[in-house]
C-alpha cells in the first residue's frame, strides 16, 4: 500500500509536469493550429540556459534567465515561421515544426555532448516525507508549482480578455477578426507561454531523480504529446487529464514491473504510447476533443 | 461617411465578383443594398471590412473609404466604428452571453457596459451566463446586435439580419435597428428581404451579378416595376 | 522521348558503374537505393495519400530484424538460415502485416493525429525490439546475413565481390519499387488516394471506402519500408533495437518534403541526399575548414548535416506551403 501511495505521487508529479507542456501544446493547437513537433527543443533549450548560469547568477536568476529563453525562441519561431505560413495546412505546419526541432536540438546535443547537466536546485536530491511515503523533494516541489501554474492558467483562461479572445479564436477565427480581436497578438501570447510553461516543465524534468539535463530530458519530454492528444489536441481540460493519466500509469507501470515482467524491462516508458492508442481507437478525437477539431 | 467607389473583387485572381460598385453610406442614413444570392453582397460586405485574403480575394481596382480615410484592417474598421452583425450570427457557441459581448467590446477597444443591450433584449440579461449555442436563432440575432452595439458603433453593417427568423423577432429587431438609428447610428442593411429592406431604408442599391443595376430614394425603388417584380414578388407590398 | 533517352543514359550509366568505381561509393549507392525505396514507400503515403506518418522506422525494423532471423545463421539467436532472398521477401510481407496490424488506428485518424499516434508504434516498437532479444539480439543487436554470396566472380576481366553484387541487387530492388509506385500512383488507387487526401467527405460521396483506401496506403506504404529495413540492414552490417528509433521516421520524413511530397523521383533525389550528404561530409572532413573532429565539442560533419536537413525542411514548407495547402480538406472550407 505504501509503494502504491508512493508511486501514485510520483506518478501525479510527473503527470502534473506533463500537463505542463501538455497544455503548451493544446494551446498552440487552439490558437494556430500547430503542433508544435519542437516543444521538447524548447524546454530543452530553456532548461539548457537555466543549467548554464546558475552557478553564475544563482538559481531564481537562472530559472528566469531560461524562462525567458524558451519564451523568446517560441516568439521567434512564431513570428519568423509559422506566423507567415499561418494560413498552410496543419500538416505544413506540423512538418515545419520537425524541421526547427532538428535544428535546435542538433545544437543542444553539440553543446551537452555525452555529459549530464547539472541544473542546481537548491533542493537537490533530498526526499521529502509524507507519513511513511517518500518522494523526492523535486517531485513534491513540481507538483506544488505545475499546480499552482495550472489554476493560474486556468483562472486566466476563464477570467481574463485574453482567455475569451483565445477561446472565441479557437472557435472561430474570423469572426473574432471581424469583432476587432488582434488574432496575431492572441497567438504570439500563446507561444510566450507555451514556452515558459515548457521550460518550468524542463527544470523539474532534469531533477532528482533524474541525474541532470541530457537530450534524454526531452524524449521524456515527448511524452506530453501523447498525453495532449489522448485528452483531445484541442481540450485545455484534456491535457491536465491526460498529463495526469501519462503520469500516473508510466509510474505505476515503472513499480510494478516486477510482477509486469511479461512486458519487458522498462515497459513503463512505453505506457504513455500504449495508452494513447487505446483511448484513440475507442475515441478519435481524444478523451475531451471534439469531433469537428478531430477532423483536422 | 462610407464611400465605395468602382470597386472591383476578384477571387484567387480570376473570378470576378464585383465590377465597377459604387455606393456610399451618409452619417446617420438608412442605406439598403438588395440583390439575389451570389449578387456579390457579401464580397462587397467583405471589401469593406477588409477581409477578402481569408477568403482568397483581393479588391483590384477602386477605393473604399470611412470618413475619407482608408480602412487598413477588420480590426481599424471596429475601433473606428465600422461594425459588421455577419451573415448567419456567427455567436460562439462556447463562449456565455456576457463572454460573447465583452469580446466584442475588448475587440473594440473598450470596457463592456452591458446595461443598454440588456435593456433592449432583456432575454440576453436572464441568459448571461449561459454558452451561445444554447440561444434559439432570434436569441442568437439579438446577441449579434448586442455584440455590435457594445462595441459603440457609428455605421452598422448588417447581413441578413432577417434570415430565417420568425416574424415577431424579425419585427423587434427592426423596432430595434429604428432606436439604434434614432440615435445617430447609420445602417447599411444587406438584404435578400427586399420588402423589409426598402421599408427601413432612405436610399437603396439594386445588386446584380456584381454590378449596381439600380439605385435611388428606396420610396422610388419600391415602386419601380421591375424591383416589385423581381424582389418584392406579386403579391407582397412593403409595409 | 527525349526523357527516356536521358533515363535510358542514367540506366546504363548505373549499371557500369562497378566497372569505374570503388568500394566507397558501390556502398553509399547501395543505402541510397535502400533509402530510396523507403522514401518512395513513405511519399505514397504521406504525399500521395495525405497521411502523415513518423511510423516508418517501425516497418523498417519489422523488415530487418525478420530478415535477420529468417536468413541468419547465427547459433545463438533464432535463425532459419533460409536463401537471403526469400527473407527478404519474407521482411516485406511481415512488414505489411505489421502495417495491416495498425491499420485499424492509422484507418481513424487524421493527419496530425495519425502523426502522433504512429511516434507511439515506434517507440513501443523499440521496446518490442529490445524485449524479443533471441530474435534482435536486444540491446547489442545482431550480425545482418549477407544478401549476395560472397564468393568473387569475374566478369569482363574485372573482379565482382560482394558489393558489386550487392550494387545491382539494390539497384534492381529500386527501378522495380519505383515502376510499382508509378504505375500505383498514376492508375485508380493512386487517384481514390489524391481524392481522400484532398477530401474524405468527397471521395466517400463518389464511392470511394474511405477506411479501406487509408488502410491499403498505410500497408503498401510499410511493405516499401519492410524491404527498406532489410536493405538497411544488409548495408550498415549490423542492426539493434537503436538502428530503428524515432530519428529514422524523421529523416525519412525529411527525404519526402525535400524531395516534394508524392514524387516518386523526388523520394528518390531526397534520399540520396540525405543518405549521402552526412557521408560524404564525413569523408571530405579534411578538406572543409569549419568541419571539427567528433567528439570535440566543434560541429561535425554530422551535425553539420543536420543542421542542413532542418533548415532545408523549414525552407521547403516556407516557400512551398502554396502546394501544401492540398492537406486541408476542401470539405471544410477556406480557412476561417
Amino acid at each position: 500500500m505504501i509503494t502504491f501511495l508512493s508511486l501514485l505521487l510520483t506518478g501525479l508529479s510527473t503527470g502534473a509536469i506533463y500537463a505542463l507542456v501538455a497544455l503548451g501544446i493544446v494551446l498552440l493547437f487552439k490558437a494556430a493550429e500547430v503542433v508544435n513537433f519542437a516543444h521538447g527543443s524548447l524546454l530543452l533549450l530553456g532548461a539548457y540556459v537555466t543549467a548554464r548560469t546558475w552557478e553564475a547568477v544563482g538559481f531564481p536568476t537562472a530559472v528566469a534567465l531560461g524562462v525567458l529563453v524558451g519564451a523568446l525562441a517560441a516568439v521567434i519561431v512564431e513570428r519568423l515561421l509559422a506566423n507567415p505560413m499561418r494560413d498552410a495546412a496543419p500538416v505544413a505546419l506540423a512538418i515545419m515544426t520537425i524541421g526547427v526541432d532538428i535544428v535546435i536540438a542538433t545544437e543542444l546535443n553539440r553543446r551537452m555532448g555525452p555529459d549530464i547537466v547539472v541544473v542546481g536546485h537548491p533542493w537537490g536530491g533530498t526526499a521529502a516525507r509524507l507519513g511513511d511515503v517518500a518522494v523526492p523533494a523535486n517531485r513534491l516541489i513540481a507538483l506544488l508549482v505545475a499546480g499552482a501554474l495550472i489554476v493560474a492558467f486556468l483562472v486566466a483562461f476563464k477570467l481574463t480578455d485574453w482567455g475569451v479572445a483565445m477561446r472565441a479564436a479557437a472557435e472561430d477565427r474570423e469572426t473574432a477578426a471581424l469583432l476587432g480581436v488582434r488574432l496575431s497578438r492572441v497567438t504570439t501570447l500563446s507561444w510566450i507561454l507555451a514556452g515558459a510553461l515548457a521550460v518550468v516543465a524542463g527544470i523539474f524534468l532534469a531533477g532528482s531523480p533524474t541525474p541532470g539535463l541530457s537530450p534524454a530530458v526531452g524524449v521524456i519530454a515527448l511524452r506530453a504529446l501523447p498525453a495532449a492528444i489522448l485528452g483531445g489536441l484541442d481540450s485545455t481540460t484534456g491535457a491536465l487529464v491526460g498529463g495526469l493519466v501519462v503520469g500516473v500509469a508510466e509510474s505505476l507501470a515503472a513499480g510494478y514491473q516486477d510482477q509486469l515482467s511479461f512486458l519487458g524491462r522498462g515497459f513503463g516508458d512505453v505506457v504513455p504510447y500504449v495508452v494513447m492508442i487505446a483511448v484513440l481507437l475507442v475515441r478519435p478525437a481524444g478523451l475531451f476533443g471534439t469531433r469537428e477539431v478531430g477532423r483536422v | 461617411m462610407l464611400i465605395v467607389r468602382d470597386v472591383d473583387v476578384s477571387y484567387q485572381g480570376a473570378v470576378a465578383a464585383l465590377r465597377g460598385v459604387s455606393l456610399s453610406v451618409p452619417a446617420g442614413g438608412i442605406v439598403a443594398l438588395v440583390g439575389n444570392n451570389g449578387a456579390g453582397k457579401s464580397s462587397l460586405l467583405r471589401a469593406v471590412s477588409r477581409n477578402l485574403r481569408r477568403h482568397r480575394g483581393e479588391i483590384t481596382g477602386g477605393a473604399v473609404t470611412f470618413d475619407g480615410e482608408p480602412l487598413r484592417d477588420p480590426g481599424d474598421c471596429v475601433r473606428r466604428g465600422l461594425i459588421q452583425v455577419p451573415e448567419g450570427r456567427r455567436i460562439f457557441g462556447r463562449l456565455t452571453v456576457e463572454e460573447n459581448l465583452r469580446l466584442a467590446a475588448h475587440g473594440a477597444g473598450k470596457k463592456l457596459v452591458p446595461d443598454r443591450v440588456y435593456d433592449l433584449f432583456p432575454v440576453l440579461a436572464e441568459r448571461r451566463r449561459q454558452p451561445g449555442l444554447l440561444l434559439s436563432g432570434g436569441e442568437q440575432q439579438m446577441l449579434a446586435l448586442g455584440r455590435a452595439l457594445v462595441a459603440g458603433p457609428r455605421l452598422l453593417m448588417l447581413d441578413e439580419p432577417s434570415l430565417g427568423l420568425a416574424p415577431q423577432v424579425v419585427a423587434r429587431i427592426v423596432t430595434v435597428l429604428r432606436e439604434i438609428n434614432a440615435d445617430g447610428v447609420a445602417l447599411l442593411l444587406v438584404e435578400q428581404n427586399a420588402a423589409l429592406a426598402l421599408s427601413l431604408a432612405q436610399h437603396a442599391y439594386v445588386l446584380e451579378l456584381g454590378r449596381v443595376s439600380l439605385e435611388g430614394p428606396a420610396e422610388k425603388l419600391r415602386d419601380d416595376p421591375d424591383v416589385r417584380r423581381l424582389y418584392l414578388g406579386a403579391t407582397a407590398v412593403a409595409t | 522521348m527525349y526523357r527516356r533517352i536521358l533515363l535510358g543514359l542514367g540506366v546504363v550509366l548505373l549499371l557500369v558503374l562497378p566497372y569505374y568505381v570503388g568500394q566507397f561509393w558501390l556502398r553509399l549507392g547501395f543505402s541510397v537505393a535502400a533509402a530510396g525505396i523507403g522514401a518512395i514507400g513513405l511519399t505514397i503515403l504521406t504525399g500521395t495519400a495525405g497521411q502523415l506518418s513518423l511510423a516508418h522506422a517501425f516497418f523498417l525494423g519489422v523488415g530487418a530484424v525478420t530478415y535477420c532471423a529468417l536468413a541468419g545463421t547465427d547459433a545463438d539467436l533464432v535463425s532459419l538460415g533460409w536463401p537471403p532472398l526469400v527473407a527478404a521477401l519474407a521482411g516485406v510481407l511481415l512488414a505489411g502485416l505489421a502495417g495491416l496490424a495498425f491499420s485499424p488506428v492509422a484507418a481513424r485518424l487524421r493527419h496530425i493525429y495519425l502523426g502522433i499516434a504512429s511516434i507511439g508504434l515506434v517507440v513501443i516498437g523499440q521496446h518490442v525490439l529490445n524485449t524479443a532479444a533471441p530474435l534482435t539480439g536486444g540491446f547489442n543487436g545482431r550480425l545482418t546475413p549477407g544478401i549476395v554470396s560472397d564468393a568473387k566472380v569475374s566478369i569482363g576481366g574485372v573482379p565482382f565481390g560482394a558489393y558489386e553484387k550487392q550494387w545491382y541487387v539494390g539497384f534492381a530492388f529500386l527501378a522495380l519499387a519505383a515502376l510499382l509506385a508509378r504505375n500505383l500512383v498514376r492508375g485508380r488507387v493512386g487517384r481514390a488516394f489524391v481524392l481522400l487526401r484532398d477530401s474524405e467527405p468527397a471521395a466517400s460521396s463518389v464511392g470511394i471506402a474511405v477506411q479501406r483506401y487509408k488502410a491499403l496506403a498505410f500497408v503498401v506504404s510499410s511493405m516499401y519500408a519492410g524491404l527498406a529495413g532489410v536493405l538497411y540492414a544488409v548495408a550498415i552490417g549490423s542492426v539493434a533495437p537503436s538502428s530503428f528509433a524515432l530519428d529514422v521516421s524523421v529523416l525519412y520524413l525529411v527525404m519526402v518534403v525535400i524531395g516534394g511530397l508524392g514524387s516518386v523521383a523526388g523520394a528518390v533525389a531526397g534520399a540520396a541526399a540525405v543518405t549521402a550528404l552526412p557521408v560524404l561530409l564525413q569523408e571530405y572532413a579534411g578538406y572543409l575548414p569549419f568541419l571539427a573532429e567528433p567528439g570535440s565539442g566543434g560541429v561535425t560533419a554530422s551535425h553539420a548535416a543536420r543542421f542542413v536537413f532542418g533548415v532545408a525542411v523549414i525552407a521547403v514548407v516556407l516557400t512551398r506551403s502554396g502546394a501544401l495547402h492540398r492537406f486541408r480538406p476542401s470539405a471544410l472550407g477556406s480557412r476561417s
